[in-house]
């Protein structure tokens, strides 16, 4: 008895949801015609490139396409300069604590950790109550709300934007130049991250890219360079030769401070700093460029760690933090911290004496070197075609990218017109990640989307909230990554709690859920037709 | 061998034993069967990986070493001191870090040990190779296809039987009947591997099946709808066998079986206090599990932050608050589960340590061989086991970190064959001639 209920159910769920029927499995209903391409096979391939090439279908997508052309379409895709989309910027002006410009926020952050030392605790009541005017005029966003804006942000934009490659592209590129909102003071650094070093870019030159994220204060930070020093500068010499009571203090501040902000101006950066880390030369190498199957050696690692001595980032201090207006933060290069001698990468030599040039010239070597277009080549397809990288398909991309420099708006526009993309057997073959499966949904029932609470904890449950992948790594793209059990059922969960209306912060158009059935939508957005694409 | 052998293996063994005495392979198998039920409860595994490398030098600190203040600065540990305060002396020689003082009863009760300078002979230092060549337990070979654990639950469990002789049937059936006495109560395969957490990690990934569970009091369709539970079932049976395979098959028997535990109420025993977090509470629905007795062998969590390149700290700091956090969940594990820890073995691994000497940040890099902690009733404990490689510059793997004595599939298959009863060890470690002298004893 119960399988006639299911099943009754079932077709209630994939017959009286026509729309919905197009955005899950378009082919059903593509009526065969005779030529050179039948419009079932047009049809078939404009669904696999929006759904590859956006956050999901949206109902009447693929007539649009069709309509318009595959290459009219793209191209304004790629170049989308010109085209502001002034709705999406309106539903993103409500978002206030990711707009504050990253200087000024570590400024008031400073600030407010100034006045609570200043704050002895017996008088905390007092001082809290006078200070209220002034703490009002530069108060600090909590994390949360930063984080709450920067997940509403994304998923806005995966929704709602009209650039939608801008969107798949950004969120690919800043994954692969992972950082990690939850690393101290990035979290104020993230959304101008995004903003300045990885979304202009995405259509840029990759070399580009790299050397904007080399040095925004946020991968500074996040890889320990800005720490990085010459182990022979004076600096390091310096703190070598301390009294046991000077170490006492230095061990002191070298210990993770709940507010860094106010103690380490650069003077202090400077003195606490005491030899390499190579942390970040060993992520540019390994996940940024070549890959780790590159060859490349321990030694490698070391001189690149030296070539970048001396990067690190000027931010407002406890000193600088109560003067208005002094709210810098940015790249520095502190020349008496760079390690000056002779340094020897992937078998070049980089010539002894020199400055900051010695970092830019291995940006400038990664980014031409050959197993970097095939690293991101690989990269490329197994996000956007199979999650085992055809090697032909590799190849061909990685051939783009060394022809072109490096210029991904040609390596990105070869991906998704070259014929290899759009094999039969790619299609419906990748598992949405959690998030493509959020926004996808949101797309496929028309939902306005806002700030939600929910949306981030099932996000956050389903282990793929934006901005929270703390290892360098990134999120992976691989289908058995995020397949398991467990994450089956928060699917089918979110499918149900979207179609029947209760997450907060996200607007359905009552009709479309009568018309179609509560429960029969929720059945579709959790079938496991809808968790591919 | 000298600890007393699993339940598998003493099934395993009486069972041959009566064979070749001449009584009939039914008989066998019945008898075997009778004198098996309800005896003994489920052995189980817990393992918690430190995903990030912890600096093990200062959890478990040689502290005799003085090469170890040589190369340790600012971040060196003071030596143990009578008033306390300092390193918590363990034999004279090593000591554990003072955040890791829950754990110090245990060890001097015997139910702790350490193999320090364990590892992978591998050199790399990438965190995401490492892991994986931890979580495969093949280092050097990133096509294997299953993790380590997954593959244990395929070696404690009966396979189908190939045999043609009577000989053969006669021996399955006893091998049958042991996999059996060793799962007692199971009835859902997927909750005899679970991983607290979003995903599945590597080492669960395989044939066999496994299940992930962010929360166990979240563990249900549509807040307990069953037609919608026995709707998406169905939706999901329907697939022919693709990626999702047996995953929503899985997910609904173990929601089926759950469902019908009293678990929401689950209250620990008194006194224990797991620390608040996603660590803590990994360690509390897997105990949940335990007592559950809804046959879990292997229990999977994750533990991070351990990444300590910059400003690691000392005696306080970054790493001091991370090991407390481990310790105290530990600790209140092990109250928790009061004489069921006779049958649990706690495993930490971390994919590899960290640089001898601290870097120019007050932190350390990525480096080689780390320690390994064991905890358990039944576990060799109150020593600190394995070759001590030393801290001398020329002693050290490749001029900068500790070297490795032992490689870590000698520690991870001592204790699936003599705690969980694995056979078939050579498929469990492909390509690693298993070789029980190397094993360090970690077990009674």
């Amino acid at each position: 008895m119960p399988n006639v209920l299911h099943r009754r159910m079932l077709s209630r769920s994939l017959l009286t949801s026509a729309t919905l029927l197009v955005v899950i499995a378009p082919r059903a209903h593509a009526s065969h015609a005779p030529g050179a391409r039948t419009l079932a096979q047009d049809t078939a391939r404009v669904t696999h490139l929006l759904a590859r090439a956006t956050f999901g279908v949206r109902p009447g997508d693929i007539d649009a396409l069709l309509a318009m052309g595959r290459d009219v379409w793209l191209e304004a895709q790629l170049d989308p300069r010109g085209r502001p989309d002034t709705a999406l910027e309106a539903r993103l002006s409500r978002l206030e604590a990711i707009a504050v410009p990253p200087g000024e926020l570590l400024r008031r952050a400073a600030n407010a950790a100034a006045s609570a030392r200043a704050a002895t605790p017996s008088m905390a009541g007092d001082s809290a109550a006078t200070a209220q005017p002034r703490a009002r005029m530069t108060v600090v966003p909590a994390p949360r709300v930063i984080l709450e804006e920067l997940v509403t942000a994304r998923l806005v934009r995966a929704v709602h934007a009209e650039r939608q490659l801008e969107e798949v592209m950004t969120d690919f590129w800043f994954n692969h130049f992972n950082v990690f909102f939850g690393k101290g003071i990035d979290r104020y650094l993230v959304a101008d991250y995004e903003r300045s070093a990885i979304r202009p870019h995405v259509f840029g030159r990759f070399e580009g890219m790299l050397r904007a994220t080399a040095k925004h204060p946020a991968m500074l930070f996040y890889l320990d360079n800005w720490t990085s020093v010459a182990p022979d500068t004076g600096s390091a010499a310096r703190a070598r030769t301390l009294t046991p009571r000077q170490r006492k203090r230095l061990m002191r501040g070298g210990r993770p401070v709940r507010e860094p902000l106010a103690r380490l101006d650069s003077a202090q950066t400077r003195r606490r700093a005491r030899g390499l880390n190579e942390n970040y030369a060993r992520e540019l190498l390994e996940l940024h460029t070549l890959g780790v199957d590159a060859g490349f050696t321990q030694h490698d690692v070391t001189e690149v760690a030296r070539a970048f001595t001396g990067w690190t980032f000027r931010r407002p201090t406890a000193r600088t933090a109560a003067r208005t207006g002094d709210a810098e933060v940015g790249f520095l290069f502190i020349p008496a911290n760079h390690d000056r001698g002779e340094k020897t990468v992937l078998g070049r030599t980089l010539a002894a004496g020199r400055g900051i040039e010695d970092g830019e010239d291995v940006i400038r070597m990664l980014a031409a070197h050959p197993a970097t277009a095939r690293f991101i080549a690989a990269k490329l397809v197994e996000r956007f075609v199979t999650d085992e990288p055809d090697a032909d398909f590799v190849e061909e991309l990685a051939e783009v990218y060394l022809r072109t420099a490096g210029d991904l708006r040609e390596v990105t526009r070869a991906l998704f017109t070259s014929e290899r993309f759009y094999e039969v057997r790619w299609r419906g073959a990748k598992v949405k990640t959690p998030f493509e499966l959020v926004a996808s949904a949101l797309r496929a029932v028309h939902a306005e989307v806002g700030p939600s609470r929910q949306l981030a904890r099932t996000l956050n449950a389903m282990g793929h909230l934006p901005y929270t992948a703390a290892e360098p790594t990134g999120f992976p793209a691989r289908s058995d990554d995020w397949v398991n059990s467990g994450a089956l059922l928060a699917r089918m969960n979110f499918a149900l709690d979207l179609a029947g209306g209760r997450i907060d912060g996200v607007r359905i158009d009552p009709l479309t859920r009568r018309e179609r059935g509560i429960r029969a939508l929720g059945l579709a957005l959790g079938s496991p037709e809808f968790q591919r694409r | 061998m000298n600890r007393a052998t699993s339940r598998r293996v003493f099934v395993r063994r009486s069972g041959l034993a009566l064979l070749a005495l001449g009584l009939p392979p039914e008989f066998v198998t019945r008898s075997l069967l009778a004198a098996t039920r309800g005896a003994e409860r489920s052995r189980t595994l817990v393992c918690l990986f430190l995903r990030g490398a912890v600096d093990g030098l200062n959890m478990v600190v040689p502290f005799a070493e003085p090469s170890y203040y040589a190369h340790r600065r600012t971040i060196a540990l003071p030596a143990p001191r009578a008033e306390g305060g300092g390193i918590i002396d363990l034999d004279g020689f090593f000591g554990l870090h003072p955040a890791l003082d829950p754990l110090h009863p245990l060890y001097r009760r015997g139910e702790l040990a350490i193999v320090h300078a364990a590892g992978s002979p591998h050199p790399t230092r990438s965190h995401f190779d490492a892991q994986d060549f931890m979580e495969t337990a093949t280092p050097g070979t990133k096509s294997t296809p299953d993790g380590w654990l997954n593959r244990v639950l395929g070696a404690t469990q009966c396979t189908s039987c190939t045999g043609r002789t009577l000989a053969h049937a006669a021996a399955h059936a006893v091998d049958h009947v042991a996999a059996q006495a060793s799962m007692t109560g199971t009835t859902v395969p997927a909750l005899r591997g679970v991983a607290m957490g979003s995903a599945l990690p590597r080492s669960l990934r395989g044939e066999h099946p496994a299940l992930a569970i962010e929360d166990l009091e979240r563990f249900g369709i549509g807040g307990n709808d069953i037609g919608l539970e026995d709707a998406f079932a169905h939706l999901y049976q329907t697939r022919q066998a693709d990626v999702f395979g047996t995953a929503a098959d899985d997910a609904f028997e173990a929601v089926r079986v759950l469902r019908s535990l009293d678990g929401i109420l689950y209250e620990p025993r008194s006194g224990v206090d797991y620390p608040t977090g996603n660590f803590g509470r990994s360690l509390r629905q897997i105990a949940q599990l335990i007592k559950a007795d809804v046959g879990l062998e292997i229990g999977f969590a994750d533990i991070g932050g351990w990444d300590t390149h910059q400003a690691q700290g000392g005696i306080e700091g970054q790493l001091a608050r991370r090991l407390t956090e481990l310790a105290r969940g530990i600790r209140a594990f092990h109250d928790d589960l009061g004489d069921r820890m006779e049958d649990v073995v706690i495993l930490t691994m971390s994919e590899f340590g960290r640089t001898v000497a601290e870097n120019g940040s007050g932190g350390t890099d990525h480096g080689h061989a780390n320690c390994i902690l064991a905890i358990g009733g039944r576990v060799n404990g109150g020593h600190v086991l394995g070759d001590w490689p030393g801290l001398e510059t020329e002693l050290l793997y490749q001029q900068r970190d500790l070297a490795v004595t032992t490689d870590f599939r000698d520690v991870f298959a001592e204790i699936a064959s003599e705690h969980l009863g694995a056979d078939r060890l050579d498929q469990v470690f492909p390509g690693y001639p298993i070789d029980r002298s190397r094993w360090r004893g970690v077990l009674r």
